[in-house]
């Protein structure tokens, strides 16, 4: 069995809510990017739980080759830090520009998916913290016309009568569901899922001498009509938040919450 | 000449009968871009219509409600409802769908976009119309640290989902329209949903999504011992207790119980944050609450911002003294 893991770099989005909460997050002379050159770049959280979902999946016994593929104009670093988790093998699809084009992506991984033997799961995050678009893992299961999985906080193998499904437990408004599916399928991951393990010494060295395997657009044989982007940034910027805080007086905290409790009742928030 | 293809705003509610959560501000959105083009406004709803429904569409100024009704739909399922929209759409060839957007429309609208070839967006939170006919639309990203203009060219259809707080419902400028009700049939006899509900979601009581009245706690709470203060402060405005991530990550409080971009989008009357940051990915599940309240020991905190009443001091000796003021 085939497990592959979608993973994405992104900036690390504590650094940027740090700057974001000083009010000193800017955009760049581009009016695309932003200027915090310090800003680490590492593995989108939820794409690491994915990746842990799979890695709990081999623990628990599935028979199975996890691959991890990522796509973007320099992977490598996370594609390291997957392999030193535990993955099998791991595959860099180069983009020239870091396209925010979902429609892109999602052809290239899916073309890496069905030319490099397929997959009976893939396993992605629920979205990325950079863009928060958490489409790709639909646009792939639509381009391989598989089922897709949102959102899960438990993944079990179910193997039976040479039929492979999955038992997922997922994350709803109203509280856990519990559903099955057959492979192959497209499962996203939640937070819920929990602590993604870390890489043991020994395992980051090893993980050196790794070397993803290199795909291109024309090694996947897609034209350029294929890939044409079909969204494109223009500019990013930082909305303003117009604050207009009244803060309460009180020299004691039973001052200070009388107070608003009567400025409430007053603006009739509360009866 | 061609007829302009239509902007179409779809819709279906959550549970039967009740009136679908942001299809004011999608009907909103749709009608400035369907003048902004010159073409029409097409409400499409799945499953019944809402009783007010087509007053609703007048005042909005759709020019038209299409409803699918099918017995399959009166339970959400990603599939079927995807086979109706796509069914819908090649019949219609809409330029643009809007969709107002939740968990369930997550689910459906960028699998309608790969269905369709049609290029996608989320956490919509405008869309304009440029000077050369095109559409420019604005996203947020890091979970509202920034928001994105993307171009929208090169697909001959988009969906778009409007973010829960983006904007504000505004009837249409020159009174309302009178719009007809057309039946589309849809065959979805066959059509099964390939996931299997083994263990349905079992909510318990009421929903943070529909509460008037939420208090939420957050890391400055210091220990899973105090969340207590949260819970009984919700009790005492008559309200429910929610929370930020970390809570939910460091097991003190279910994840249902979680605000944000990730977890609860709310709208409450009032939002009082005790010990939470204002991080954007929290603010984005609270800042369409009609009054935020927060209580910080840091003057500086970011939820100040967004916030209508403020208290800078220690939430652990605040909120005591608020629960006790709240009861009498
Ligand atoms: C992709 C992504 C999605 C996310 N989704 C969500 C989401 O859905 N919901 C969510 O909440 N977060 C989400 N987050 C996390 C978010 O970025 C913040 O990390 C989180 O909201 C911070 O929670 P907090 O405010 O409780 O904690 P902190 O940021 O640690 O803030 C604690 C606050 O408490 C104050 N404080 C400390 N002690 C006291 C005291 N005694 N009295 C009063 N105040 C005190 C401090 O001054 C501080 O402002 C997400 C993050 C990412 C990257």
């Amino acid at each position: 069995m085939r497990i592959v893991v979608c993973v994405k770099e992104v900036l690390d989005p504590d650094a940027v809510n740090n700057y974001a909460l000083a009010g000193r997050l800017e955009i760049g002379e581009d009016g695309k990017s932003l200027t915090q050159t310090t800003i680490p770049r590492l593995m989108n959280g939820f794409d690491e739980q994915a990746l842990e979902a799979a890695l709990r999946l081999r623990d628990a016994g599935a028979e199975c080759r996890i691959g991890v593929v990522s796509v973007g104009s320099d992977p490598a670093t996370i594609l390291k830090h997957a392999a030193a988790l535990g993955a099998d093998e791991i595959a860099a699809v180069m983009m020239e520009e870091p396209s925010p084009d979902y429609h892109v992506v999602a052809t290239l991984l899916s073309s890496y998916l069905s030319t490099s033997g397929g997959a009976d799961i893939i396993l992605c995050g629920r979205q990325a913290s950079d863009d928060d678009q958490g489409v790709v893992p639909a646009l792939i299961c639509e381009a391989l016309g598989i089922p897709l999985v949102t959102n899960a906080r438990a993944v079990e193998l179910m193997q039976a009568a040479g039929e492979t499904a999955l038992r997922i437990t997922r994350v709803t408004p109203d509280g856990d569901e519990v559903v099955e599916v057959s492979c192959p399928a497209v499962v996203t991951v939640s937070n819920e899922l929990g602590e993604p393990r870390y890489p043991t010494a020994a395992k980051k060295i090893a993980a050196r001498r790794m070397k993803p395997e290199i795909v291109t657009a024309e090694s996947l044989s897609l034209s350029a009509e294929k890939l044409r982007p079909r969204v494109v940034a223009l500019r990013q910027f930082v909305p303003t938040v117009s604050g207009n805080c009244e803060f309460v007086d009180g020299e004691t905290p039973a001052e200070l919450a009388s107070a608003l409790i009567a400025r409430l009742r007053q603006e009739s928030v509360i009866s | 000449m061609t007829e302009a293809k239509p902007v179409v705003v779809c819709t279906w509610s959550e549970s039967q009968g009740e009136f679908p959560v942001g299809a004011e501000e999608a009907l909103t959105l749709g009608r400035k871009v369907a003048n902004a083009l010159g073409t029409r406004l097409h409400w499409l709803v799945l499953g019944t219509l809402p009783e007010t429904g087509m007053e609703t569409a007048g005042r909005f100024g759709a020019d038209g409600v299409d409803q699918i009704e099918d017995a399959a739909l009166e339970a959400f399922s990603a599939d079927v409802y995807l086979n109706a929209l796509a069914g819908y759409c090649r019949q219609e060839s809409p330029m643009l769908v809007v969709f107002s957007q939740s968990v369930e429309t997550r689910l459906v609208a960028p699998r309608l976009a790969g269905r369709l070839e049609a290029g996608v967006l989320m956490n919509g939170v405008d869309i304009v119309a440029g000077d050369d006919g095109g559409l420019q639309a604005t996203a947020s990203a890091y979970g509202g640290d920034t928001q994105v203009v993307y171009e929208l060219s090169g697909a001959a259809c988009y969906v778009f989902a409007l973010a829960a707080n983006a904007l504000q419902a505004e009837p249409a400028e020159g009174g309302p329209t009178q719009p007809g009700c057309r039946s589309i049939s849809s065959d979805l006899g066959g059509v099964e949903d390939r996931i299997r509900v083994v263990e349905e979601a079992r909510t318990e009581g009421p929903r943070l999504e529909d509460a008037d009245v939420i208090v939420s706690g957050g890391r400055g709470l210091g220990g899973p011992e105090n969340y207590g203060l949260i819970e009984r402060l919700a009790e005492a405005l008559g309200g429910l207790a929610g929370a930020s991530r970390p809570l939910v990550d460091e097991g003190w409080v279910d994840s249902s119980q979680q605000v944000g971009l990730t977890g609860k989008i709310t709208r409450p009357a009032l939002y009082l944050a005790a010990g939470i940051s204002g991080a954007s990915q929290h603010m984005a599940g609270c800042s369409a609450a009609k009054t935020i309240v927060a209580i910080n020991k840091d003057p500086d905190a970011a939820i100040f911002r967004y916030a209508r009443f403020g208290i800078v001091g220690d939430c652990l000796e605040i909120l005591p003294e608020l629960i006790q003021a709240a009861k009498q």
